[in-house]
């Protein structure tokens, strides 16, 4: 029962209320007015020919070097088209590799060019009817002249062109920190078993020897899967992600072994499941790691977080195993052209633009790997960068990652099984099983 | 009472009703349909019969979650409803200067989540963390742990999150709760000799009884579909330690595209939290009779 | 006498620990913010070496988070609104008059009160997919709306249910009509309880996290939760312009609910124990 007194409190509280949701809303209502010029863009279509053009483009955040990129491609492409405006979706990756770029095709306001590793998750948006096909440009326009034909591997679907090539990615090399190995007296490692006696030493100096960030499961995913291809041999390993023979067959159990080496010499930050790869990245960056176990996009980060850190890197060292030796694993991303979109042909000139060797350069400077011709005979590329670059196009083989080169599904249950046995909760066997069973036995 | 005309009152319900039965109820009933399909979101739709029942049940990531969901529930009745409980006993146990404090324990409940999330997830860091950093420095180095990355405390670690951010809420209800019973009686217990303690639990608590039982109700349907903190602080890991229900549906729905399966695990958990709802209000009616006959 | 001062000791101190709790995180989440990455790993915590707050400029102005409050402000109060004006209608019906399907109507909207947000959020997406209501300035008020609407009318009817039988015969027999009885007689009386609706439907709607998330991509109409998140990751390792633009966004929160705490707590205890 409420006493008189609280009652009028509760009018009092009322008026204020209503006073605030009044000028909230009259605020409101003023600005929508105002911007009605620009938000009416969004809904009107086809209006190629001189109408007023928002052109989304999506992708996950590439750091803020390349994003700079972008912005400056932007700027240009806007005072070349003043009715065209770009408008970029910077999404956290992880977000946008799993639930976010669906959500995004799916939604009302879906992208004109979002980005896309190439294989079998271009193909799954192939099959779904989001990409274009822009076979023409490529045969006849500028664009086509940005690229050398190898370039389209894994972007060509039922003989159309179906992506503009954007990065070559090192999915996972071993980033050292060049001033504590040679503190110690350490040389670059070129087989496994030196990589380990490097670790001990690393260890016993009181700094973390490899540090990463697995709380999202890809980071130890591309590095223990890389590790596994070598042992197991790149034909097993595809097999295995097709699914022909189980994840817990007898010879991929046995190749788990370096991953329980690796848990059992205790090497590996003890926090690695707990944090994400930006918590990790920030170990090696700060001095606390000597080595990470990262891709190519490590270069464009420590441009913006560590400056003045002294790194490189090596490939995963050879080890004794069925595959090839010097394997790199990678993944060629770059941007699809929605084939719901409106603006098919503004998309693909601003592609055009932005795969040219001025933009194409300007990526080479923010630590990209760009596949467009133009970012090879330049001499201010980053030499790490240059060198990833080489050394991918040198490899006796090339290791599509689980994540992005086979079906989710069976990627999730590998990169679990294999978090588990690094962070030692499981043998190989009990974690293989267990991921082979979530598919369905 | 009759209304003047006939179909004022339909009038009076037709707009609330519309947009709810449009975007809730209309919904609830599709999900019920597409959970006997297979489908993918946007091709065709192929019926399934039980099948997506029969795979919800033997899942064992599903069956986990509700388990792991379980435990979170317990951890936050005691967190939240029995930390707000304390708050409120505290502040209510002097008549002035408990202000601060008042306004100091509801503030994490209006936070954005990431600020709890990048906050918290800094404080739990094994690396530069908080817990750890002092942990160190008064030389208890030994007892660091990685919080979030171990599974036999990331789910607790959750839950203190989660009691962190809902103490102040359940306090400012117990508060109101307390205030409302009449000063004669508390001060007449105090007169009996009972010390503040014992006028809490002896006289207070057992007046607000109805109060914390709605707390608790509060606390258990809401900790059933609690997503953000999860989904932030751990997205499910470590090894699955932390996967409950919704963070699992999302997965399955929005990553692995599998809309007739979510669908199913949705249904069922619906019937859980209407099983929960069914159950209180048995225990209500019983504790009413029992109350009307003593 | 010694026993109270001694108490009082006690008392204050296991406040302050607790206040300490309750605060240091976000006085942290300050201090972090006026701190170069570095110092935030390598003493995370040390005082800042200087108070400089041009990174809280930068955070505001590339971070563009003007925008985003200013669409959790518009979606909220819209929500709030529709809630407000729809609910106060159906409890007057509810409430006031018998009329047939009463029972079950009511009946759809108490189901609403329990319903998880599991039970419908997926093919709601789809729904709103199908009609393109996704992706709009005005899309998160569409559900919001719908599902604070059952506990909205649910605590209103119980306000008016307390309004004695014989105001309303009075009213009748005085002529007024189903429309002046709501405006006369209901809105008045309900003034209290459409409070407690809009405290408890501001912090319901506020701080929602999932359907902001699922339904609303593209950045200029982000509300806060999703706008913070996305800012976080797109600056990804710039800490300091992160814990600015935490703060900032904050701040205000808080300045404002210690202004109006008394309403929101009166508000949320209403809502929960009616």
């Amino acid at each position: 029962m409420q006493t008189t007194s609280s009652k009028r409190g509760n009018r009092r509280r009322f008026g204020v209320l209503t006073g605030i949701l009044v000028l909230v809303l009259a605020l409101v209502a003023a600005a929508c007015s105002s911007s009605d010029g620009d938000s009416g863009s969004d809904g009107d279509s086809g209006s190629d020919d001189g109408g007023p053009v928002t052109l989304r483009v999506a992708m996950g955040s590439p750091g803020e070097a390349q994003i700079a990129v972008w912005e400056a491609a932007k700027v240009s492409f806007e005072a070349s088209n003043p009715n065209v405006t770009i408008e970029y979706n910077f999404q956290d990756d992880d977000l946008y590799e799993t639930i976010g770029l669906p959500n995004l095709l799916n939604g009302g306001d879906a992208p004109d060019v979002y980005f896309e590793w190439a294989g079998e998750r271009l193909q799954n948006r192939y099959n779904e009817g989001f990409v274009a096909d822009i076979t023409d440009a490529v045969n006849d326009g500028e664009l086509g002249s940005y690229f050398d034909a190898g370039a389209y591997n894994g972007m060509v679907i039922d003989g159309k062109n179906v992506m503009v090539p954007g990065n070559a990615d090192v999915t996972t090399v071993m980033w050292y920190n060049v001033d504590i190995f040679s503190e110690l007296g350490l040389s670059v490692p070129t087989t496994w078993d030196e990589m380990i006696t490097a670790s001990e030493t690393i260890k016993a100096a009181d700094i973390v020897p490899i540090a990463i960030g697995n709380k999202d499961l890809w980071p130890v995913g591309n590095w223990a899967s890389h590790i596994l291809s070598r042992a197991i041999g790149e034909e097993t390993y595809d097999k295995m992600l097709k699914q022909e023979i189980p994840l817990d067959a007898p010879e991929v159990v046995a190749g788990m072994g370096y991953i329980v080496e690796l848990q059992e010499t205790g090497i590996v930050n003890e926090s690695a499941n707990a944090i994400d790869d930006n918590e990790g990245a920030e170990l090696f960056f700060q001095g606390k790691a000597a080595m990470h176990p990262i891709g190519s996009w490590l270069v464009s980060w420590a441009i913006e977080s560590a400056p003045d850190l002294n790194f490189d890197y090596f490939n995963l060292p050879a080890m004794e195993g069925e595959g090839t030796q010097d394997s790199v694993i990678a993944v060629a991303t770059g941007y699809v052209v929605n084939a719901k979109s409106d603006h098919i042909d503004v998309a693909v000139d601003f592609l055009t633009l932005f795969s040219s060797p001025e933009f194409t350069g300007q990526m080479v400077e923010a630590g990209g790997t760009p596949l467009a011709t133009g970012a090879l005979d330049r001499d201010d590329i980053d030499s790490r960068t240059l060198s990833l670059m080489e050394m991918m196009q040198s490899a006796g083989a090339l290791v599509a990652p689980p994540d992005t080169g086979y079906d989710i599904e069976v990627a999730d249950a590998l990169y679990a099984a294999e978090a588990e046995v690094l962070g030692g909760v499981s043998t190989p066997e009990e974690a293989l099983a267990v991921a082979q069973a979530k598919l369905g036995g | 009472m009759r209304a003047h005309r006939w179909f004022t009152p339909y009038l009076l319900v037709v707009p609330a009703l519309a947009l709810f039965t449009f975007a809730v109820l209309g919904p609830v009933m599709a999900t019920g349909v597409f959970s006997f399909y297979e489908w993918d979101g946007f091709g065709v739709f192929t019926p399934v019969g039980f099948d997506n029942y029969v795979r919800a049940i033997s899942d064992p990531i599903f069956r986990a979650s509700f388990v792991h969901v379980a435990i979170y529930i317990a951890l936050t009745i005691v967190l939240e409803v029995g930390a707000g409980l304390f708050l409120a006993g505290m502040v209510t146990s002097r008549p002035k200067g408990t202000g601060f404090f008042r306004v100091a324990f509801f503030i994490p409940v209006m936070l954005p989540l990431v600020v709890v999330a990048v906050v918290w997830g800094f404080v739990y860091n094994p690396d530069f963390g908080l817990i750890n950093g002092a942990l160190e420095a008064i030389g208890l180095g030994s007892l660091t742990n990685v919080w979030l990355g171990d599974t036999r405390t990331a789910l607790i670690a959750v839950s203190i999150v989660s009691g962190w951010v809902f103490a102040g809420f359940f306090m400012a209800i117990f508060y109101a709760a307390i205030n409302q019973i009449p000063s004669e009686i508390s001060e007449a217990a105090r007169i009996d000799g009972a010390s503040e303690i014992q006028t809490f639990w002896k006289v207070k608590v057992p007046m607000i009884r109805n109060v914390i039982e709605i707390a608790i109700l509060l606390a258990v349907t809401g900790g059933f579909q609690s997503f953000d903190l999860f989904f932030v602080l751990t997205n499910g890991g470590p090894y699955g330690a932390t996967e409950i229900p919704t963070t699992y549906l999302v997965k399955v729905v929005f990553r692995n595209q599998n809309v007739g399966y979510g669908s199913a695990m949705a249904m069922v958990m619906t019937a859980t939290v209407l099983a929960m709802g069914a159950v209180y209000m048995w225990v209500r009616k019983r504790a009413d009779v029992e109350g009307g006959t003593a | 006498m010694k026993r109270l001062i001694g108490s009082r000791a006690v008392f204050f101190t296991v406040m302050g620990v607790l206040a300490a709790i309750y605060t240091l995180p976000l006085m942290w989440m300050v201090m972090s913010s006026f701190k170069t990455n570095s110092e935030i790993f390598s003493s995370p915590l040390s005082l800042p070496t200087s108070i400089d707050f041009s990174t809280w400029v930068d955070a505001w102005v590339v971070g563009n988070l003007g925008r985003y409050v200013f669409n959790s402000l518009f979606v909220t109060s819209s929500s709030v609104l529709v809630i407000l004006v729809f609910s106060a209608l159906a409890a007057y019906a509810f409430s006031v008059f018998d009329f047939n399907g009463k029972g079950i109507l009511f009946a759809m909207f108490a189901l609403g009160l329990l319903m998880p947000i599991q039970s419908y959020f997926i093919a709601q997406n789809s729904l709103f997919e199908l009609l393109s209501i996704k992706g709009h300035r005005w899309t998160l008020i569409v559900p919001y709306a719908a599902m604070g609407i059952p506990l909205a009318i649910y605590l209103l009817k119980v306000y008016l249910d307390g309004v004695p039988r014989q105001l309303f015969d009075a009213a009748r027999i005085d002529g007024a009509s189903d429309m002046r009885m709501f405006r006369v007689l209901v809105l008045p009386m309900l003034r209290p309880g459409l409070a407690t609706v809009a405290v408890f439907s501001i912090l319901a709607t506020w701080n929602e996290f999932l359907l902001a998330l699922l339904y609303v991509t593209n950045d200029a109409y982000k509300t806060i939760p999703t706008g913070l998140l996305a800012f976080s990751s797109r600056y990804v390792t710039d800490y300091q312009l992160l814990f600015s633009a935490l703060t900032i966004v904050t701040l205000p929160m808080i300045a404002i609910y210690v202004i109006f705490h008394r309403q929101v707590i009166a508000g949320i205890t209403d809502g929960s124990l009616k």
